[in-house]
């Protein structure tokens, strides 16, 4: 479902150009749910944002659906691939209610019965009509996320991206959060390319997981690895000792990897 | 939510409808959210005292044939310059007009002044400044650089030219203040949506397939809309200032319109003795020009996003 | 303890005055900091910043502290005078908070704000402060003192930027640290040498440290005790090495809701909230 093969991604002009993706290439299969993980600087969002049409200075392949992308995205291949973003608090405009939210992509693409799928959509996201004309700012954080979530779904995509959908929620409301995302790529047969720095987070959702350091991707692991730590790089290796908490003597040896 | 809720006093009806968690449609939704302006604005004294100004100048000039005797234009020269006096409560011009009735009629020459000013500059500057600022590129800079052309023009050069070419009267005159005036705005625009062009929101509807203009119009404006508002009702006093120039050098309204710029250009001669000619329209616009000021910060309060105070 | 400690408070409380009435964020919490590593957990609105910011006096205008006793070495941090105050902040009690992006000041190289940290509370000459903050920028690991002194703080990276905030908040010497959360804006191995810095400079120094987070994980393997707060209370008290067998059902609610590497792709425990945790718990905890 989703393909992309030698994919490169620089940044700046002259002499200030950042190579933030070099040469990263991995396949996910339909109704699958890959990750990505990485340090800040990895190029993790940045293939995230590409691959979503959000940038268009890339060179390489991308196929989505067995059709291959080019820097120019039509409104029509908008509809398959969407995307929910970090920031609760940012991803929602907060100057339109949640209805004008819900409702935007349905006129874009000239869905008729609007009012039916927010209606339908907010109860699948597992909130209630109350919510339907509230501002961003009269909800949690957990219920912004629902939101964008449900914008994300309600043009019914085949392909959901995930830019660190939990990170900046309550360990308890990422944990429903988690669930529902669970519960809607099931339902929906959706595939999942998930974006985290959390390991923990990543092989809850995630069956396999790309693992990048400075724009390229050094490792391929399962989530049965995650549990074992049983990986090849040492920069993984160190990663997911740094993932299980505080341990003097293993921060000792962390070296910066370059 | 784990943090605890505060309790609230008990409410009923409209106050309830307004303060109810859960808006049933859209025009509820706003009106909460007009409601919440409301009380932070009612907060602060000083921009209800603006507020207050601003009403009283409206009320004034809706009312105005119900408060004035005549239309302020009556001359009777056996009566110039009287002093103030329970027959005439500004006393009487050079030409025995009654000042009273030409400063309340001339109400509603500034906000006629006022109003083309807003509706010429608001929507020029605004969506100049959003698309040069959201799409950039080329299109920024050749938006920019035509509004550096007309930042650069002194403002009261300006209008004298605009004046003289299109001949004097109160609405060239503002058109040409407002010529003048717009580039700021477009400017302010621009740095708004700059900052709002990488917004999380901004990218969603991108990815939902929106069009640019959709986006500008949608996402883009509404976000830069308080600042501009702010910003011009400031200005406003300035503005009502320079049409008072105008009118000062001849050039604005044109006799017998009360306008208060002209009163106090046709009553300096009389300055040291009959003072009440030209101060007494010096006071009303000082007065008004401070209530627009005063509004303009309470404004800010109430609608900069970033003061955190609606959201 | 055998010792006296460093801190003692009793029934503090924090309350706030807002358009929609009082918010208490914190609701009466006892606890006591000796030359130890105190971690302090909750979500976000558990009260857990507020604690750490009325032990300074630093809640903001809208906010009102009482407490039966706020003690800091015998000092009664409630009735202290502004003089007295002053004379603790960054000099006995230091503070780093979460983003060195915002707590540095932008327009000063950071060198220049160790050095002023330091003259603030000391008399010394430039030149003399100047050594001590190159000392100080050696002590906390950066690698060329002398070239990250005259750099700006938008120029260092997050991970450095915090050793920085620890160098400037360390180098009077304080008895005490409170660190809010942090190492959450930095990446994970980044966290982890931070931490290790904090670890030994507080050790090195006999300092107490309270250590404010969300990350249950975190505080559970770095501290010695850690207090689970909600809803403005103390919810449970447990040395750090005993947080597995928490009894509180809200500290086992937490440490369930966390998904696990290698704990499979089953359906996370959701917490059930309590309506009763919300009810004053007692000092008991």
């Amino acid at each position: 479902m989703i393909e992309i093969d030698r994919l490169n991604i620089r940044f700046g002009t002259g002499d200030n150009v950042i190579h933030a993706v070099r040469d990263a290439s991995f396949k996910v299969a339909e109704g699958e749910s890959y990750g990505i993980v990485g340090e800040s600087g990895s190029g993790k969002s940045t293939i995230l944002r590409a691959l979503a049409g959000l940038n268009d200075d890339w060179t390489g392949t991308m196929l989505i659906d067995g059709r291959s992308l080019t820097q120019h995205r039509r409104k029509q291949d908008r509809k398959d691939v969407q995307m929910v973003f970090q920031d609760p608090y940012g991803s929602l405009h907060p100057r339109r209610t949640v209805n004008d939210t819900l409702k935007e992509p349905l006129s874009i693409h000239g869905f008729r019965d609007a009012d039916a799928r927010i209606l339908a959509i907010l109860k699948e996201v597992g909130l209630g009509e109350d919510f339907r004309f509230r501002y961003p700012h009269q909800l949690s954080g957990g219920q912004r996320q629902r939101i964008a979530i449900a914008r994300a779904l309600i043009l019914e995509p085949k392909v959901v991206f995930l830019d660190e959908p939990t990170s900046a929620l309550d360990v308890s409301v990422q944990a429903e959060i988690l669930n529902l995302l669970v519960r809607l790529r099931k339902a929906h047969n959706l595939t999942y390319l998930m974006v985290s720095h959390d390991l923990a987070v990543v092989g809850h959702l995630c069956s396999r997981i790309a693992v990048m350091n400075r724009g390229a991707i050094i490792e391929e692991i399962t989530d049965e690895q995650l549990g074992t730590g049983e990986v090849e790089h040492a920069y993984t290796k160190q990663l997911w000792v740094a993932s299980k908490g505080y341990d003097a003597e293993a921060v000792a040896g962390f070296v910066d990897m370059e | 939510m784990s943090a605890p809720e505060a309790t609230t006093r008990p409410v009923g009806g409209l106050r309830a409808w307004l303060l109810s968690d859960a808006p049933a449609n859209v025009w509820q939704a706003r009106a909460q959210r007009a409601y919440f302006g409301w009380l932070t604005f009612k907060s602060n004294p000083i921009a209800m005292a603006g507020l207050i100004i601003i009403a009283t100048l409206l009320l004034i000039a809706a009312i105005a044939p119900l408060l004035t005797g005549g239309a302020g234009i009556e001359q009777n020269l056996g009566n110039r310059l009287q002093a103030p006096s329970s027959e005439h409560w500004f006393g009487t011009d050079e030409l025995g007009r009654d000042i009273y009735d030409r400063i309340i009629w001339g109400s509603r020459v500034t906000l006629y002044i006022v109003f083309l000013v807003s509706i010429i500059v608001m929507p020029i500057g605004l969506l100049i400044g959003t698309i040069a600022g959201y799409v950039g590129g080329w299109i920024d800079t050749v938006l920019m650089r035509f509004t550096d052309i007309f930042l650069a023009f002194p403002r009261l050069i300006l209008a004298l030219a605009f004046v003289s070419a299109l001949g004097p009267g109160l609405e060239n005159a503002v058109i040409a203040i407002a010529v003048t005036t717009w580039s700021p705005y477009a400017r302010l625009a621009r740095a708004e949506a700059l900052t709002v062009r990488s917004s999380e929101y901004i990218l969603a509807a991108q990815i939902q397939g929106a069009s640019t203009l959709r986006i500008v119009i949608f996402h883009v404006v509404p976000m830069c809309l308080s600042s501009i508002i702010v910003r011009l009702t400031l200005d406003m006093a300035g503005i009502i200032l320079t049409a008072a120039g105008l009118g000062f050098l001849g050039l604005g309204a044109q006799p017998p319109l009360p306008e208060w710029g002209a009163m106090i250009s046709t009553g300096r001669d009389f300055l040291l003795d009959q003072w009440w000619v030209s101060t007494i329209p010096g006071i009303a616009i000082l007065v008004v020009s401070l209530g627009f000021n005063l509004l303009g910060d309470g404004l800010r309060d109430v609608l900069d996003p970033r003061s955190g105070a609606s959201e | 303890m055998s010792e006296k400690p460093l801190i003692s408070v009793e029934d503090l409380r924090v309350t706030f005055r807002t358009p929609k009435g009082p918010v208490e964020a914190v609701r009466g919490i006892d606890f006591e900091l000796g030359r130890e590593r105190l971690g302090i957990v909750g979500e976000s609105g558990s009260g857990k910043s507020q604690t750490g910011r009325a032990l300074l006096r630093l809640t903001a205008s809208n906010g009102s502290i009482t407490a039966k006793r706020m003690e800091f070495d015998g000092i009664d941090l409630i009735k202290a005078s502004k003089k007295t105050l002053y004379g603790i902040r960054g000099n006995r009690i230091s503070m780093i908070m979460q983003d060195p992006k915002y707590s540095l000041n932008p327009v000063m190289t950071v060198g220049d704000q160790i050095a002023e940290a330091y003259r603030t509370h000391s008399k010394v000459s430039a030149r003399e402060a100047r050594a001590k903050s190159l000392a100080m920028l050696e002590a906390v690991r950066i690698r060329e003192p002398e070239k990250v002194y005259g750099l700006y703080p938008h120029q260092v990276s997050g991970g450095m930027g915090q050793r920085i905030m620890i160098a400037m908040m360390l180098i009077p010497n304080p008895q005490v640290l409170i660190a809010d959360e942090p190492t959450s804006a930095l990446d994970v191995t980044v966290q982890m040498q931070v931490l290790a810095l904090l670890d030994d400079m507080v050790r090195e120094r006999g300092m107490g440290l309270i250590l404010i987070s969300h990350d249950l994980n975190l505080v559970s393997t770095f501290c010695d005790t850690v207090l689970i707060m909600y809803g403005g209370q103390i919810m449970e008290r447990l040395p750090a090495k005993e947080l597995h067998n928490a009894q509180h059902p809200y500290t086992r609610g937490l440490l369930n809701c966390l998904p696990r590497m290698g704990g499979g792709h089953g359906e996370l425990p959701v917490l059930q909230r309590d309506p009763a945790w919300m009810q004053p718990q007692g000092h008991s905890a």
